[in-house]
């Protein structure tokens, strides 16, 4: 009966064991604190969720060709400054600044991989190296000082970071570039001829080069994705705030990285999961939100955090291996 | 008629010296069995025929054409299909997506790798070919690779070789973790490619294999051929011995003379 064995594997996908934590998560955060579902609260973590979940969203198809960035969080923070900074020099008009921004991330990711796939070093250390370039190219521009973003009105502000109400609700533009660019990543891992392409590059490289699949070229575009993604979204973070800081986004690789593998994402390479990166994007979100709310003392935030992601990682882990056995 | 001639290939990795001199003709619906002890070079020599590396010296000819391949889908597109030794394909991908790895049926052929991956026709082709193969009964097109046994992997990689109807197809070391039955499917396979008129490049360490499906024998040893015999003029002795190197020159002899 097929319909019995597509639910039987729905069951058994790694996005499905996801949901059921966010759900339960969600559930318990909800009973320990009514406001944790109020609008002002929803609103909140909407607003934080797609700058994070667009570099998930790069994240996951870069895992799943089997390499990693670390250097996203930096490239978040020297995105919007070094756009600012053009602006501010008054040489060019904000459109130019941010596709020079943009511009300047694509020559970080096609750096990135061009060292792991011509050189063939591994992706963490090319990353890491970036990650300090990245962030000290910030803060040397800079003088470590953060800069006052654009917060003229305007078509930019309005695409990245407008917002609007729905009843009581208020939501970002954020959260339809992070749809859209959702249904985008969708598309391509799982229905296009790349998708095969990424999960065949990152399951047996060898395989996927012996049938003609350019891996080499297939993983630098990640890397370069993966970065444009990284600046798109310290953009519209800067926006949103009226401010570009030297040293926002410190930290995010981690966080980001934890979000696609909670996913299911396997950090080996070749089963990626954009669906899983999304709840686990909504679920690294509610945790940082909802221990706040349950009041958490502000400096133990982050023992917190790492237990329950090392917590949701195992449970994940034994959820998976269970439904392997049945 | 001649489908593919070597001409005085090498190779070398550094100081390895992996291929010294190769040359040799496979002819059109002929098995020919490259043997040779481990290291002798028979997987750099057909690495260099399917485009994983390209040789340092040395012609390929493909039905007397002289032509270079760079790349693997430079050798795909000649009609040269290679199941590695070193399993090809990917695990955590399904049959299906794995028979058509780099040859996917798409629609909207334009947009290029974006294009959307035509699945109801990549699912019935995989259905058809494994039907076809004989291993339907036991495969799901949708099964991943990675729940599959080391010989349904094996009939997975071959029937992809068939599938693309190769002039040239070459199995390095095929029988290998093989049980019986499906050592007997890959040889009944060898076989049916012969009479379908294809050429078959068969490596192996397994003699009796060699006599079973092959027509004509070719040993390496250090990366040179050192012997080439039509399987009807030898017997498995004598074959032995050239492996191994036991009184090579009188065999050396030997073939010269023919
Ligand atoms: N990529 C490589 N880099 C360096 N040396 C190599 C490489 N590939 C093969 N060699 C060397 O070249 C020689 C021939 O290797 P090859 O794999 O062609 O042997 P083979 O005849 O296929 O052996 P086997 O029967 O064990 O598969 C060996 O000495 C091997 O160590
Ligand atoms: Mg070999």
């Amino acid at each position: 009966m097929p319909g019995v064995k597509r639910r039987s594997s729905l069951i058994r996908s790694p996005q499905f064991s996801s949901l059921v934590i966010l759900v339960v998560l969600l559930a318990a955060f909800a009973i320990a604190d009514a406001n944790f579902l109020s609008p002002l609260n929803i609103s909140n973590m909407m607003a934080f969720l797609p700058e994070l979940g667009i570099i998930a969203l790069g994240m996951t198809l870069l895992l799943t060709g089997g390499e990693f960035d670390l250097s996203v969080g930096a490239v978040f923070g020297l995105a919007p400054v070094v756009v600012m900074l053009l602006v501010q020099s008054g040489q060019v008009d904000i459109g130019v600044a941010l596709l020079a921004g943009l511009l300047l991330c694509v020559a970080i990711g096609a750096i990135n991989g061009l060292i792991v796939t011509k050189i063939g070093i591994s992706s963490f250390l090319v990353t890491l190296s970036m990650l300090l370039v990245v962030r000290g190219a910030a803060l040397y521009i800079t003088q470590g000082f953060p800069l006052k973003s654009w917060d003229q009105p305007g078509f930019f502000v309005t695409l990245l970071a407008g917002s609007f109400n729905i009843g009581s609700f208020r939501f970002y533009t954020s959260l339809w570039w992070f749809v859209g660019l959702s249904l985008l990543a969708i598309y391509v891992l799982h229905y296009a001829k790349l998708g095969n392409w990424i999960s065949a590059v990152g399951s047996n490289r060898n395989a996927a080069v012996a049938r003609g699949v350019p891996a080499d070229a297939v993983k630098i575009w990640l890397f370069i994705l993966t970065s444009v993604l990284a600046g798109l979204a310290g953009m519209i973070s800067a926006f949103r705030i009226s401010a570009a800081s030297p040293v926002a986004g410190t930290g995010y690789e981690l966080e980001v990285i934890a979000m696609v593998v909670v996913g299911g994402t396997a950090l080996t390479g070749g089963r990626g999961t954009i669906l899983g990166t999304i709840v686990g994007a909504l679920m690294l979100r509610s945790i940082r939100n909802g221990i706040v709310l349950i009041g958490v003392p502000g400096l133990a935030y982050n023992i917190f955090v790492g237990v329950i992601i090392l917590a949701m990682l195992i449970l994940h882990a034994l959820l998976q291996k269970n439904a392997a056995r049945s | 008629m001649e489908v593919l001639r070597l001409q005085n290939l090498q190779k070398s990795f550094g100081s390895v010296r992996a291929l010294k001199s190769a040359s040799f003709t496979l002819n059109e619906g002929e098995v020919v069995a490259l043997l040779g002890d481990n290291g002798a070079g028979k997987s750099t020599l057909i690495k260099a025929i399917s485009g994983v590396f390209p040789v340092d010296r040395g012609e390929i000819y493909v039905r007397s054409q002289k032509v270079s391949i760079r790349s693997t889908r430079d050798a795909m597109d000649l009609g040269i299909e290679t199941i590695h030794q070193d399993t090809s394909l990917a695990p955590d991908l399904s049959i299906a997506r794995n028979l058509f790895l780099g040859r996917e049926p798409v629609n909207l052929k334009w947009l290029g790798v974006f294009a959307p991956l035509d699945l109801a026709k990549l699912r019935d082709a995989a259905s058809a070919l494994l039907k076809r193969v004989g291993i339907s009964k036991k495969l799901d097109a949708d099964a991943l690779v990675s729940t599959l046994s080391g010989g349904e992997r094996q009939s997975i990689a071959i029937s992809r070789a068939m599938q693309f109807a190769a002039k040239v197809i070459i199995l390095d070391e095929p029988t290998n973790n093989l049980g019986v039955e499906e050592t007997h499917g890959v040889l009944r396979f060898v076989k049916e490619v012969r009479a379908a008129g294809h050429s078959v490049l068969l490596i192996t360490h397994n003699i009796h294999h060699v006599f079973q499906v092959a027509d004509r024998i070719i040993v390496m040893r250090r990366g040179e051929i050192v012997a080439e015999q039509t399987v009807a003029d030898t017997d498995l002795l004598t074959v032995e011995s050239i492996i191994t190197g036991a009184d090579m020159s009188a065999l050396l002899k030997e073939t010269r003379a023919k």
